[in-house]
């Protein structure tokens, strides 16, 4: 296509073209990973500095922070109350134009969370904004422990239990409960 | 039918969610001519063909931005720090900068945490005071082009604006509630604008021109190139209007998209592009600036600038004159068009002082105008054998005069002009039947 042809031949050496200059610096991944450090970094500066009551969070290993536990504790007036939750949050290179992987590791009976520990939670999908933040997500997680969206269950039973039998749904939080160890 | 258990249905769903089509290119494309819009729709349904063939004649260029969900976004930020070049002047894009600084308030009114965003302004800042460092632009954008091409920058900018309109939407509710029949503001601010990859909607434009394109001084003109009636592109134009219903600012800087269902790029008028050369005046500029360009960089005018030589692509400049405006910006779409001014605009307007496809293919380059147009001023330089001179006359060709016999008695014969006494043959209109009648 003539409208196409960009002139090279002709440019004066040592001065790119847009086209090249374009090229020679692809967005490279690298300034991803920075960015996505530079953001994890604050959060854990943040989360160290103000302490919330019944959550916190640190990185797996020094070095990679792509990997975090956190623990959420059950709010009081719950059945979750006193329970404490382990979760795994796993960060994507584009963090935070996307959101982290988030899993129960603590077995735990819930209506919006499957048997396998996987949670459903708009803020964790398509409400995922750049603004939240870890923790935004655990407070939001913990609230999700008192408040469940029954509306779309990933555990049908629990769910239907939560109105109708609260005792009954007490003892099955309860039966499936695990307190793991550091 | 085989069933399916609940774990491969859940896998199976996550892998629909996570899927995403292969998005090609780069984030912000080169400017390139609008006549490879009408290419692509040749053989389109007959009302894209009538509407992409109409598009250039008002439209000469387009860019294209990729398509990942965040093309409008990024074709408006993109559009809006083109822009802020073209207008070249720094204490506007200082005033910028502070404006989008006090839109912190903004952010911080609908509850958005500094720790968080900050990031965000804080690349939106760097981009404009590297835009402010890059004026007098000698780098045709491409330092523009190379940051909104760098994914980092680009998204940072995107996603502060987002949150600019979010912020906007939720304090300007009671403009935006009677929109969204199904949903509360807030409610759309955080499905539609704030995530990322989440197109922008009709809504989400009018606020982002609202609280930001509107108060820059800047309009906003989207074509929507879609199976409506009529053979031209619908156009609507985004801009403040005074009291009276007329524009504020008709002449204001304007940001033109183009938008096909889903998608939206950038467009360009011939004069967005002149308008970068605005500053410089053509009367100062007595030859076009490539040829001082050739003097000055060091390196001579070689004949590869003649339009013989050229790469192939250049052919297409020995076309007559009433082709030329069409096809030529086709082939400075990828070139620097802020350096030499004198130089697109002699080539546009075919100017009386050099034929035109002798001074089109050469490359328009990055050659500090400033520089250039001083030099250029005090002292002369060589020029080009194509060069020709407003007091340009034709010189006396030495030809070798025709010496046989029968010719030098011949009144035609050049070997008179040698003759002391040779008297021309004095034309006489009057007798001019009869002396045809004689031969």
């Amino acid at each position: 296509m003539a409208y196409n042809v960009e002139d090279s031949q002709n440019s004066a050496p040592g001065i790119p073209t847009m086209h090249e200059a374009v090229k020679l610096a692809p967005p490279s991944r690298r300034h991803d990973t920075q960015s996505v450090t530079k953001r994890l970094q604050t959060e854990l500066m943040q989360l160290m500095l103000s302490s919330t009551p019944g959550i916190s969070a640190f990185p797996d290993v020094e070095g990679s922070l792509l990997n975090w536990t956190a623990t959420i504790t059950g709010p009081a007036d719950t059945p979750y109350e006193k329970l404490h939750f382990k979760l795994a949050f796993n960060f994507p290179p584009n963090y935070p134009y996307s959101p982290p992987t988030v899993l129960f590791k603590t077995p735990i009976y819930h209506p919006n969370v499957d048997f396998s520990g996987r949670i459903c939670l708009d803020i964790l999908k398509d409400k995922w904004s750049a603004v939240y933040n870890m923790q935004g997500v655990l407070l939001s997680l913990q609230s999700l422990l008192g408040e469940p969206n029954n509306a779309s269950p990933l555990n049908g039973q629990a769910a239907e239990l939560w109105d109708k039998d609260p005792t009954e749904f007490k003892r099955l939080v309860l039966a499936r409960h695990v307190e793991l160890d550091e | 039918m085989a069933s399916i258990s609940d774990e491969d249905m859940a896998t199976l769903q996550k892998l629909s969610n996570d899927y995403e089509p292969e998005v090609e290119g780069p984030l912000v494309g080169q400017r390139q001519s609008s006549h490879a819009i009408t290419a692509q729709y040749a053989q389109a349904d007959p009302v894209y063909v009538r509407k992409t063939a109409a598009l250039p004649h008002t439209y000469s260029h387009y860019r294209t931005v990729r398509g990942d969900g965040n093309c409008g976004w990024r074709a408006i930020m993109f559009g809006y720090f083109e822009a802020l070049l073209r207008l070249g002047d720094p204490m506007k894009i200082l005033a910028e900068e502070s404006r989008l600084k006090s839109l912190n308030n903004l952010l911080n009114a609908v509850g958005f945490q500094e720790v968080l965003y900050e990031d965000f302004v804080e690349e939106t800042i760097s981009l404009l005071r590297q835009t402010a460092t890059s004026i007098p632009c000698h780098d045709n954008g491409a330092g523009l082009l190379h940051s909104f091409n760098d994914a980092g920058m680009s998204n940072a900018i995107i996603t502060h604006f987002r949150l600019i309109t979010s912020a906007w939407m939720k304090t300007h509710a009671d403009t935006y509630q009677p929109f969204l029949p199904d949903k509360s503001v807030d409610e759309y601010c955080a499905t539609s604008i704030e995530p990322y990859q989440v197109e922008i909607e009709h809504l989400g434009m009018n606020a982002l021109i609202e609280a930001v394109i509107n108060p820059a001084g800047m309009a906003v003109e989207i074509l929507y190139l879609d199976r409506s009636e009529g053979n031209e592109v619908n156009s609507h134009r985004f801009e403040l209007l005074g009291p009276d219903g007329q524009a504020l600012h008709p002449h204001a800087p304007t940001i033109r998209l183009l938008y096909r269902p889903g998608h939206y790029d950038l467009l360009y008028k011939i004069e967005d592009i002149a308008d970068m050369m605005a500053p410089v005046q053509v009367s100062q500029m007595p030859m076009p600036a490539v040829y001082s360009m050739s003097h000055y960089s060091g390196f001579e005018a070689t004949p590869s600038y003649s339009h013989t030589d050229t790469a192939p692509g250049f052919a297409i400049l020995n076309l007559s004159p009433n082709v030329q405006m069409a096809d030529f910006p086709s082939l400075t779409g990828f070139s620097p068009t802020y350096d030499l001014p004198a130089s697109f605009i002699d080539d546009l307007s075919p100017s009386p002082i050099s034929p035109a496809p002798e001074t089109l293919p050469s490359p328009p380059m990055s050659i500090p105008s400033a520089t250039s147009m001083t030099r250029a001023q005090e002292c002369s330089f060589r020029k080009s054998k194509y060069e020709v001179e407003p007091e340009y006359r034709r010189p006396v060709v030495h030809q070798a005069p025709c010496e046989t016999p029968a010719m030098k008695n011949n009144g035609a014969s050049p070997a008179h002009f040698r003759s002391e006494d040779f008297q021309p043959e004095i034309c006489d209109p009057g007798s001019e039947y009869r002396v045809r009648g004689k031969r």
